[in-house]
């Protein structure tokens, strides 16, 4: 009789059994393809937000400024610099960067002030993607500013009303003028969050009284160039400054980063494990039950390869049945972890970052290859002790077995 | 700009006043150098210098630092250790502006925005005006005589002036920002000359110049008073006193927000 259909009725004779090994199997797929997901979305979200938000992939600044931030250490040459750095495919935009107080009614709150270039400044940051309420900074506009939603709250003031900002310029006079809020910006970084105040270039100038320079060039790199490439470019090009890399400036989250895949493939050697053990006794239990069975089909003259043909054959038509349940199950889940997400509560504070209530899974085709290949390849592990010794069973003592 | 602390300092600059006492010039025999209360005798009078029921005055300060150098007139009424004004009178820029000390409240009465806001938090840190005195500088008050044990460690002639050295530590559990003063006053008449402050690493960080000693509003007093961060070689912030009355009729309401905006 052929294999595939022996093991296909072993497999309904006992269908509880069988239905039991089958739903764990598919369990601990459905389990793997959630977690490897969900940890792969919140790298992406991490290092999207860092990035996109913040850092850029390359900062340049005045030699001086890193160490001792101060609104006289500027680099005097950005348009230069930026000409270059655009000539040769960089997006790059520069930011003048400021301390002061702000403030609305009775409530006032330090700032950070950033006057940047708007229309530059889309190409390698999405701050402005990040507006909540309001809208976003025009060019033109020197009069609004766009605010941090935690100062927002601190302030209690919102869309449209008047703040005043409040700091020394350059001159060494009292910088004081009245903005009105266009915007508020949803979770990025907790700086920004708790006191990032963005104002257009030119209102910036004129508040603290700086006619040139810039504070800080953010660089995005072209695709597939690798960070230590672009920095490197960034140095040829912008000479006598200060360049960095995201790595340089956040290390801690980009260790994070970096060690994410390696924490995470960890996390899910663990995962793996838990499940292969699942799995094991699953399979043990299936042979150990079946021993006088087994014994008998020995008796019968079967050889003990084929009744680890059988054995195996009866894994391998639960394991495609478990797959294609798992599969059909995690249709809806990932479905549903990939556009609602998780809610984890309040925002999380991670390194400086502020990470989004929502946490979502990304779901591609690759994320599939790794749980289905630890699924096999545990399960038949699993069986293979197992089945050796069902194989190597002595008819007699077999059928003794109680 | 660095956020040193100079409280004392200020409180002296502009006239922030004791509830005390003595008006004008009638201070009480000094007790001999070799009395044991002859340093705190020396300090009260220093304490006193500026302090009166209430003051008005007209003064400038000039500030030169890395980046700028830049002058402001401006005129000051205190009441109390309660209260302080100090208007803006000039540059053009900047005419206008208040600062009012409430208690322990300070307001800025800003000229362009026609706004009063409470400086608060971090800003307390930054610098008043531009100049090397923060913000906290206006608010606090420590006085000498009773935050700090009091030693004369030096009596001699200086550059032809009999001087004494006062060395000021401070008292344990005060809560005050320097590690050491060193107040030098010269013996004719116990002007103060110079001050020396130390931080607590017993590094000199700044030092504070009294000059054009006269008689002004019935007292003599030191009329200039020039800061030095010595960690900022070159920069300064020097007050002069073109004119001070003291126990001027001043009502309390003359210190509120309100006013601010009148002025």
């Amino acid at each position: 009789m052929n294999a595939f259909s022996l093991a296909w009725r072993n497999v309904w004779r006992n269908s509880r059994r069988s239905g039991v090994t089958i739903a764990a199997m598919a369990f601990a797929l459905l389990t793997m393809l959630a977690y490897g997901t969900l940890s792969e979305g919140m790298l992406k979200k991490s290092e999207a937000s860092l990035l996109d938000l913040e850092v850029g992939d390359v900062q340049a600044f005045a030699l001086e400024y890193r160490d001792k931030p101060s609104l006289y250490e500027r680099v005097e040459n950005d348009a230069a610099v930026i000409g270059a750095l655009e000539e040769a495919g960089m997006p790059v935009a520069s930011r003048l960067l400021g301390s002061g107080l702000i403030a609305f009614e009775q409530n006032s709150a330090g700032a950070n002030l950033r006057g940047i270039d708007v229309l530059r400044d889309a190409r390698v940051s999405k701050i402005g993607e990040r507006v909540v309420r309001g809208s976003w900074l025009q060019p033109e506009d020197i009069e609004g500013v766009v605010v941090g939603y935690r100062l927002a709250k601190i302030l209690n003031a919102d869309v449209g009303d008047e703040v005043v900002l409040l700091s020394q310029a350059a001159d060494g006079s009292t910088a004081n003028a009245l903005f009105t809020v266009r915007g508020v910006l949803g979770s990025s970084t907790e700086a920004v969050d708790r006191g990032g105040v963005f104002l257009t270039q030119a209102a910036f100038r004129e508040f603290f009284v700086v006619d040139e320079g810039a504070h800080q060039l953010i660089v995005r790199r072209s695709d597939g160039e690798s960070l230590a490439v672009t920095a490197e470019r960034v140095v040829k090009l912008a000479p006598g400054l200060d360049v960095v890399t995201r790595r340089d400036l956040m290390p801690t989250v980009a260790q994070m980063l970096d060690n994410a895949e390696v924490s995470s493939a960890v996390m899910m050697l663990i995962v793996y494990t838990a499940i292969g053990i699942v799995l094991l006794n699953a399979m043990l239990m299936a042979v150990f039950e079946r021993i006088r069975e087994f014994g008998i089909l020995k008796a019968l003259g079967v050889e003990p390869g084929g009744v680890l043909r059988l054995i195996f054959a009866e894994t391998l038509l639960m394991t495609l049945c478990a797959l294609a349940l798992g599969l059909l199950l995690s249709i809806p889940a990932l479905w549903y972890l990939s556009s609602v997400g998780l809610d984890i509560g309040s925002n999380v504070d991670f390194a400086g970052l502020a990470i989004d209530s929502q946490w979502v899974a990304v779901v591609h085709p690759g994320a599939f290859v790794n749980p289905i290949v630890t699924l096999v390849v545990v399960v038949f592990a699993a069986t293979l002790y197992p089945a050796i010794r069902a194989a190597r069973l002595e008819p007699l003592e077999a059928l003794r077995h109680r | 700009m660095t956020a040193l602390h100079r409280r004392h300092t200020l409180a002296l600059l502009l006239g922030i006043a004791a509830t005390s006492l003595l008006p004008g010039a009638a201070w009480a025999e000094p007790p001999a150098d070799s009395d044991p209360g002859f340093a705190v005798y020396v300090m009260n009078r220093l304490d006193d210098l500026f302090r009166g029921k209430s003051s008005h005055g007209r003064s400038s300060m000039e500030v030169k630092t890395e980046h700028f150098t830049r002058t402001l007139e401006m005129e000051a009424w205190s009441k109390g250790t309660e209260y302080s004004l100090i208007r803006i009178l000039s540059p053009k820029k900047e005419a206008g502006m208040a600062t009012l000390k409430a208690g322990n409240d300070l307001f800025s009465y800003l000229n362009k925005t026609g706004r009063t806001i409470k400086i608060t938090g971090g800003m307390l840190g930054a610098s008043w005006m531009g100049s090397h005195f923060d913000n906290d500088d206006l608010v606090r008050e420590t006085r000498l005589s009773e935050d700090y044990e009091l030693a004369l460690t030096y009596k001699g002639t200086v550059a032809d002036e009999p001087i004494y050295v006062f060395t000021l530590t401070p008292k344990p559990d005060t809560p005050v920002v320097w590690g050491k003063i060193e107040t030098v006053i010269r013996q004719s008449d116990l002007m103060p000359l110079r001050q020396a402050f130390y931080d607590e690493e017993g590094e000199r960080v700044r030092e504070l110049i009294f000059g054009g000693h006269r008689i002004v509003g019935g007292r003599l007093l030191p009329t200039t008073l020039t800061m030095k961060p010595l960690d900022a070689p070159g920069e300064y912030t020097k007050f002069t006193y073109h004119s001070l009355e003291f126990d001027v009729d001043l009502d309390d309401d003359f210190f509120s927000v309100q006013r601010l905006k009148a002025l």
